[in-house]
């Protein structure tokens, strides 16, 4: 009787083991397929001459991969650009999405109509909003064309093909659809604010921004700063806009990093090049994501 | 404790195991289907009754090219009871993609439909069956164009047959008739011609301009169109491998080639790829176009076959002529094809007088059989007429693109482009960018030199 209550609440106490693991079991054997699996491959492939259309010459590389990357002065431009392009399209998202957030957050008429048109650019699809911007910057039947026919500007020209015009036209169309995320995440957070707080702001005679400072701002603060961590992540690695507008081009004018991988993995078939610099912008992400959340001092508030 | 709270719920704590057992396998069965949901389909099952279903990608998909080849494996499976073929198409610009995934994957189809430029790419990635004995087994060596023949041949880095040289390209200049005799000008007989023609066409004030450059994804081959008969060079690497780009009078006719752009040309061609071109040309917003034989059909939809010149390759300043542009277009069959008898007999259809006649007649495109080239409606196609005819004229010399290279499209194609847009915005000289690039075209060269011997 004793032993085989002992046996009993062993065998339970096995089953019991083993039931966490089979729980996660289906997310695990997911992450390990479809994530980890992946990851470690480009870390694998970026040590190697990996080239499909040149066999002969694939092998193991060691670093070389990295020293080439050193020395290219197109990953150096890339990296430039893409800098330049996270700064610009997160610094006007958030500018953009805080005049929506705060506009739409005041009561008039049809709030609710202009609520959904503000958000409507967030909710079509990458490849429609580059269709769309494509009409509109085609030199045969876009804005340029009408413009010309009006007399304004000249035939034949497209702001995707100007020196200067073509960074500020992508930014346009990158912001049309960007800003609203912002604007989203800031509402839901105005939403929040007691109106108690600025009842007694009233009557202790602050103003509109007074108001602003010390009560909108902290408590949009957070939304803010994850809104502009995801919109930074999210810009840096901006392939489908960017690859279907402009391509890179012209020459490499709007190349990102991960529009260089892209071109190099993808159409040069070079993937041990390629995830060699896939392994180098995944360090930069990791880096300046930590170094950001530190500096807005995001995890301290959390505990 | 524990014992309480098991006799506490005894009822619940036994059926634990079994919950446990039913979410492993509802886990497994969960992960088994999202694994088998990425593979394809295996290529050339066969169905039941013996039927063999054989699969074709197409890596050039038009909606009037799907349907002209939909019908042409109807006339197929008519006269080959018990094969079949489904037909996918793929995008035009991203094609290869698809096609090295299936290749690293071991999911190819059967049967493809590659352009001479491919060739390399997927014979580096031993993928394409070679077709030489077959070719030569069954007596075609007679029937088809033994230069189409040996231009598919030569696209290949060993120099065998992967693909079935059904119908062939050239390069082609299409003018607008009408805006021709408006200016009161005669067809362009030579080059100078078409570089005033080009500036008199132009009337930027109405949206008007004489020309449309290629300034955009595949910019080279009309480069190489404009440029190489001009200077008179039929070749692109001379003996000792150098390549013929930085020659000085490729570089003297680059220079006038880039001297249309915005005198002659709209200032967005700087982005252009062939359907901006095409659009601007049936739109009336270009009087010139350089383009292949293929699209003469789509522009003849738009614009009156009457209102369409076809120019006659323009010669060189020492009166010989260079032509650009023939590159075959074929049916190829993939290596792990399980049906390869069934796929040949598709491929030997596409050759025969009755399959290449209905493909190269719909296509628009130079036929491979000789017979098919004796037909009556090669003779009255403006365009098919001139090539042919200027294919067989004396004095001509043919410039191949060397397609055997593995690096030659990815150059060409991917890493020029960028540079070429800097030297129309006039940020970099012609002479320092065709130097540039036929340093790396000479060393891609002189590297397979190398690997031959």
């Amino acid at each position: 009787m004793t032993t085989s209550a002992a046996a009993l609440r062993q065998r339970r106490r096995r089953d019991r083991n083993w039931h966490p693991y089979a729980l996660i079991a289906p997310a695990a054997i997911l992450v390990l397929v479809f994530l980890l699996y992946p990851v470690a491959s480009v870390f694998y492939y970026a040590l190697q001459n990996y080239n499909v259309t040149l066999p002969i010459y694939n092998g193991f590389a060691g670093l070389d991969n990295f020293r080439a990357i050193a020395e290219d002065p197109l990953f150096w431009d890339s990296l430039a650009f893409t800098g330049r392009w996270v700064l610009v399209e997160v610094g006007l998202q958030f500018v953009c999405g805080l005049v929506l957030a705060l506009l739409i957050n005041q009561s008039f008429a049809g709030r609710a109509v202009v609520r959904a048109l503000v958000f409507s650019p967030w909710a079509v699809a990458g490849i429609l909003t580059t269709t769309i911007w494509m009409l509109i910057y085609n030199p045969s039947t876009g804005a340029g064309y009408y413009l010309a026919e009006m007399g304004l500007g000249s035939y034949g020209t497209s702001p995707l093909s100007g020196t200067t015009s073509t960074f500020w036209a992508v930014v346009l169309a990158e912001l049309w659809r960007g800003a609203p995320f912002f604007a989203i995440l800031i509402l839901a957070d105005l939403q929040s604010v007691p109106n108690d707080l600025y009842e007694a702001a009233d009557v202790d005679g602050a103003g509109r921004l007074r108001k602003f400072v010390s009560i909108t701002w902290p408590h949009i603060r957070r939304a803010v700063v994850i809104a502009a961590l995801l919109r930074g992540v999210w810009e840096f690695n901006n392939v489908d806009l960017l690859y279907t507008l402009t391509g890179g081009g012209p020459g490499h004018a709007t190349t990102t990093l991960p529009l260089y991988v892209a071109q190099t993995a993808i159409h040069k078939h070079d993937f041990g090049y390629g995830s060699a610099l896939t392994v180098v912008a995944f360090l930069i992400l990791a880096a300046v994501t930590v170094l950001y959340l530190r500096m807005t001092r995001l995890g301290r508030e959390d505990t | 404790m524990e014992h309480r709270s098991h006799s506490a719920q005894p009822s619940r704590s036994r059926r634990r195991p079994h919950v446990g057992r039913r979410a492993l396998a509802a886990a497994m069965a969960l992960a088994a289907l999202a694994l088998t949901a990425c593979g394809g389909s295996t290529p050339g099952s066969a169905g039941a009754d013996g039927e063999v279903t054989l699969q074709l990608w197409d890596t050039d998909t038009r909606p009037e090219r799907s349907a002209n080849l939909k019908q042409l494996i109807d006339m197929f499976e008519k006269k080959n009871p018990g094969i079949k073929v489904t037909y996918l198409g793929l995008p035009t610009d991203s094609y290869m993609q698809k096609i090295d995934t299936a290749i690293a994957t071991k999911s190819t189809p059967d049967l493809l439909t590659p352009k001479a430029s491919d060739l390399s790419a997927l014979v580096a990635q031993g993928a394409l069956a070679p077709l030489d004995d077959r070719f030569a087994k069954g007596g075609w060596a007679e029937r088809v164009d033994r230069s189409m023949v040996d231009i598919t041949k030569a696209a290949a880095p060993d120099g065998k047959l992967y693909m079935t040289p059904a119908t062939s390209l050239a390069d082609a200049v299409y003018y607008r008739k009408d805006w021709y005799d408006k200016v009161g000008l005669g067809a362009p007989a030579s080059w100078n011609d078409f570089f005033t023609a080009a500036q008199k066409l132009t009337d930027k004030g109405s949206g008007r301009f004489g020309y449309t450059i290629r300034g955009g994804a595949g910019f080279f081959p009309q480069f190489v169109q404009m440029v190489y008969p001009q200077a008179g060079v039929a070749s692109f690497f001379r003996e000792d491998g150098t390549s013929t780009l930085d020659d000085p009078a490729v570089v003297e006719a680059a220079q006038k080639y880039v001297g249309l752009y915005k005198t002659a040309t709209a200032e967005s061609d700087l982005t252009a790829d062939f359907k901006a071109m095409v659009a601007q040309f049936t739109a009336g917003g270009a009087g010139m176009l350089s383009h292949s034989i293929g699209s003469y059909p789509t522009i003849t939809k738009t614009l009156q076959p009457a209102a369409v010149g076809v120019a006659a390759p323009l010669p060189a300043a020492d009166g010989s002529t260079v032509l650009t542009g023939r590159v075959t277009t074929g049916f190829a069959m993939f290596n792990n094809s399980r049906h390869r008898d069934a796929a040949w007999k598709f491929l030997e259809f596409t050759m025969s007088q009755e399959g290449n006649s209905f493909w190269a007649k719909a296509s628009g495109y130079i036929p491979g059989n000789l017979a098919v080239e004796k037909e009556s409606w090669v003779q009255d196609s403006p365009v098919l007429n001139a090539a042919v005819a200027a294919g067989k004229a004396p004095n001509v010399r043919f410039l191949n693109q060397p397609y055997y290279l593995p690096e030659f499209n990815s150059i060409t194609n991917t890493d020029m482009r960028p540079d070429w847009q800097r030297v129309l915005q006039g940020q970099l000289s012609v002479r320092e960018f065709l130097t540039t690039w036929a340093a790396k075209l000479t060393q891609a060269q002189q590297r397979y030199q190398k690997l031959k011997k």
